[in-house]
């Protein structure tokens, strides 16, 4: 028998929830599509470049280039983490931060210093309740990722990572499976391993062929240029396939907030009538019993 | 002191009766009448002593008056003895040990009482000069009560909540705690609720030893019962016959008194059910008009003074769980403490199921119990506040969506749920815990290291029905 004003007010700011997260839901729905037609639209390159690659790595018997050197001897290393700039994703970000986070742990159980990109607002917010230092802090890439923004951010670990500053560099990000089906992975960008460097992890190599290519110029030279391309493709790619995680983490739980917030409208409606009930039955028994006594 | 004057039965309603006085001697409001009742069950005699007592004159040598026991056998023209006085009762230390109907008989078949004092159970409150200014806190050994509604010593208490919600239980507790470590004596108040309590209480009090000086709790207890099978007279006044005997102590003894009502609420819902048989209009929900004027002449005088002090603890039964219904909405001015048992608390199978956010006390400020206690219980209640507005957030968006900030405020308050639960001596069989002792010093430094953010790392499972919160650490590692 709660207060009916009360209830009533409740009710009210439940239903205006309850607009804007339909509406987002909505939102998140269109931006999908988008998004994932970019994601989309990168495979086919990168998967072209893997196939490249890896004829060329078979063509050329040992290859030697310093982004697959290892540097173990350096305690340092580099991680970007992907994070969304707005919130009402549901466990998007904390999933991504988590395993950011007990990477880092990791990390600094083998004494490693980690230099920390951070992408999104959320990620920064959450680095600074944490009191954990950033030495970078981008929220200037957007929704739909351009190449050119990417671009300089994987040239940067590249160089510092020839340059032996970092001993290796890792990417968390939520990775894109399916509608259906997002993980949160940290991803090693660098130092590329033989096999990885060949093909994106988690995507099969794509099935070697029997054609046998003419090189020009020779396979290093071209390895050289195609390398620090697979290194980019593959940042980007993480930057595409957080951007479509993000959009579907929004859907999924904006759907379940509705349908939530649509459930609280009913059983506060449900409760809202009880009372208002119970008022007009007491009254009524106190104007009949009233009425009765006088008489 | 009997007057003489004799009346004769003209009307039966129910538990009250209307009865025809020579109109120069017309009995005193409040004054008893005696009608010797002969009843014939299966060609059996009885013969019983009715007790009346006078209510209303109704002009013309009528009186209107409330049955105390029932009013089976009673025909017109029955003879009714105007007795000149209130109803009275023994009191003094031969009460001790005995149980009472509310006339001042005993009922618990160890013949009659050894008191030569009566004392009638109708007077007035202690004068204003006479109450005892004393402040002073009362410590049960109960976390959530001793940091967020303490008890005060000279003080009243009520435990407020729904049916089931575990007011007997909390004041059987209570009696366990208090009695048993008390130097004074008790007076216990059986209204309106379970005869079977009442006997399992007085069995349990058998049986119960103070402190370790071998001696029973029974010898320093007074009961007075007056149960639900009773009629609605008697249930009336049962609660005033026990606060006599205990205002006797209280004055003439000077002793520490404890007085455990259970329950309130009957007092006042008998006070409805006499009312409208009695003429009166009713008032809001039903309840009798004279609602607040009945509950504050009992409630005015149990009180402590400069002789002694009374400490009451009573239980009030909350209808529908509705705090605004009139009858628990009277009770509520009259308390210094008031803990508040909450039905969604106690489906949580948190026990003692009281809300840490609307139970409270006078006593809740630096000024009485220090700056720290007082702080830590406003952090207390400031988390889980906090965490009740965020409920609704929570139930739409998910934790997810909280700032960090609220999250660390959300797990903490999840935890300091938790850790208010208790462990009883008298659930001992029922929730298989030993029962639990917590100093004040311990809940108050307990409290403030969870406040502080110490204990994050333990589950929310260790902190359930565990004393200090050194218990809950060594309770997480059995968990694993």
């Amino acid at each position: 028998m709660a207060n009916r004003r009360v209830l009533v007010k409740r009710r009210k700011s439940v239903r205006n929830i309850k607009k804007i997260t339909r509406t987002m839901q909505l939102i998140a729905t269109a931006r999908f599509q988008a998004a994932y037609n970019r994601a989309v639209a990168t495979k086919p390159y990168a998967e072209k470049l893997a196939e490249l690659v890896a004829d060329l790595s078979r063509a050329a018997s040992s290859v030697e280039h310093p982004l697959l050197k290892t540097h173990d001897e350096v305690p340092r290393s580099a991680l970007v983490v992907l994070t969304a700039s707005r919130g009402l994703a549901g466990g998007y970000n904390a999933n991504v931060l988590r395993s950011a986070i007990s990477h880092l742990a990791e990390q600094e159980k083998r004494s490693i210093d980690t230099r920390v990109t951070m992408v999104g607002k959320k990620g920064i917010s959450f680095f600074r309740f944490l009191r954990r230092p950033m030495a970078e802090q981008r929220t200037d890439i957007g929704e739909a990722p351009r190449f050119e923004q990417i671009e300089p951010l994987a040239n940067d670990l590249m160089e510092r990572f020839t340059r032996g500053e970092i001993a290796s560099a890792h990417v968390a990000y939520m990775r894109f499976l399916s509608a259906g089906q997002q993980r949160p992975v940290v991803v090693q960008l660098l130092p590329l391993g033989e096999r990885e460097g060949s093909a994106p992890a988690g995507e099969q190599a794509a099935p070697p062929k029997a054609i046998e290519y003419e090189f020009s110029p020779g396979p290093q030279e071209l390895l050289d240029e195609l390398l620090p391309a697979v290194v980019r493709v593959r940042l980007f790619q993480a930057f595409t396939d957080a951007a479509v995680s993000e959009q579907v983490a929004r859907m999924i739980a904006m759907k379940a907030a509705t349908d939530a917030a649509g459930d609280m409208i009913k059983d506060l409606s449900r409760e809202y009538n009880r009372a208002r009930q119970t008022q007009i039955t007491m009254e009524l028994l106190d104007i009949v019993g009233g009425a009765n006594a006088l008489s | 002191m009997e007057n003489g004057s004799y009346g004769t039965v003209t009307q039966v309603i129910g538990s009250t009766l209307d009865a025809q006085f020579p109109e120069d001697r017309l009995p005193l409001i409040y004054n008893a009448l005696k009608i010797e009742v002969e009843r014939t069950v299966l060609g059996e005699t009885e013969k019983e002593t009715l007790w009346c007592e006078v209510a209303q004159h109704l002009g013309g040598g009528r009186v209107r008056a409330v049955a105390l026991g029932s009013t089976d056998g009673v025909t017109r023209g029955a003879q009714a003895l105007d007795t000149g006085s209130a109803i009275t009762v023994p009191v003094g230390i031969g009460t001790l040990g005995r149980v009472f109907n509310l006339v001042g008989e005993t009922i618990d078949g160890l013949g009659p009482v050894e008191a030569d004092t009566r004392r009638p159970i109708h007077h007035e409150p202690p004068e204003f000069d006479d109450l005892s200014s004393k402040t002073e806190l009362f410590e049960t050994g109960i976390k959530v009560i001793d940091l967020l509604c303490p008890l005060v010593r000279g003080g009243k208490a009520g435990l407020f909540g729904g049916a089931g919600v575990g007011k007997t239980v909390i004041i059987q507790e209570l009696i366990a705690r208090l009695a048993r470590f008390h130097s004074g004596y008790s007076c216990f108040a059986g209204v309106g609720e379970r005869t079977r309590e009442g006997n399992d209480l007085w069995l349990e009090m058998q049986e119960a030893r103070i402190g370790d000086t071998g001696k029973r709790v029974i010898d320093q207890t007074v009961m007075v019962f007056g149960q639900m099978n009773e009629p609605p007279g008697a249930r009336l006044r049962v609660a005033l016959s026990a606060l006599t005997m205990a205002e006797y102590f209280r004055d003439q003894t000077g002793v520490d008194t404890l007085l455990f009502i259970d329950n309130i609420f009957r007092f006042s819902q008998a006070g409805s059910e006499v009312s409208a048989l009695l003429g009166r209009m009713p008032s809001a929900v039903g309840y009798q008009p004279t609602l607040g004027t009945e509950m504050g002449e009992l409630q005015e005088r149990i009180t402590s003074t400069k002789n002694g002090a009374v400490t009451s603890i009573q239980a009030i039964y909350v209808p529908a769980d509705d705090y605004t219904d009139p009858a628990p909405a009277t009770a509520f001015t009259h308390l210094d403490s008031t803990v508040n048992l909450e039905r969604s608390i106690s489906e949580k199978g948190i026990y003692p199921a009281v809300d840490p956010l609307a139970s409270s006390s006078r006593i809740v400020s630096p000024e009485f119990l220090g700056e720290r206690h007082y702080k830590v219980a406003r952090r207390v209640q400031q988390i889980l506040q906090r965490y009740k507005d965020l409920q609704d957030i929570i139930a739409i968006l998910g934790v997810d969506e909280l700032s960090e900030e609220d999250k660390v405020i959300v797990r903490r308050a999840r935890k300091i749920e938790r850790f208010l639960s208790q462990a009883f001596y008298v659930a001992e069989q029922f929730t298989g815990f030993p029962g639990n002792y917590t100093s004040r010093d311990d809940t108050i430094r307990s409290f403030e290291e969870l406040c502080d953010g110490k204990w994050d790392q333990l589950p929310d499972q260790a902190f359930m029905y565990v004393g200090a919160i050194e218990e809950a650490a060594a309770k997480a590692e059995k968990l694993g």
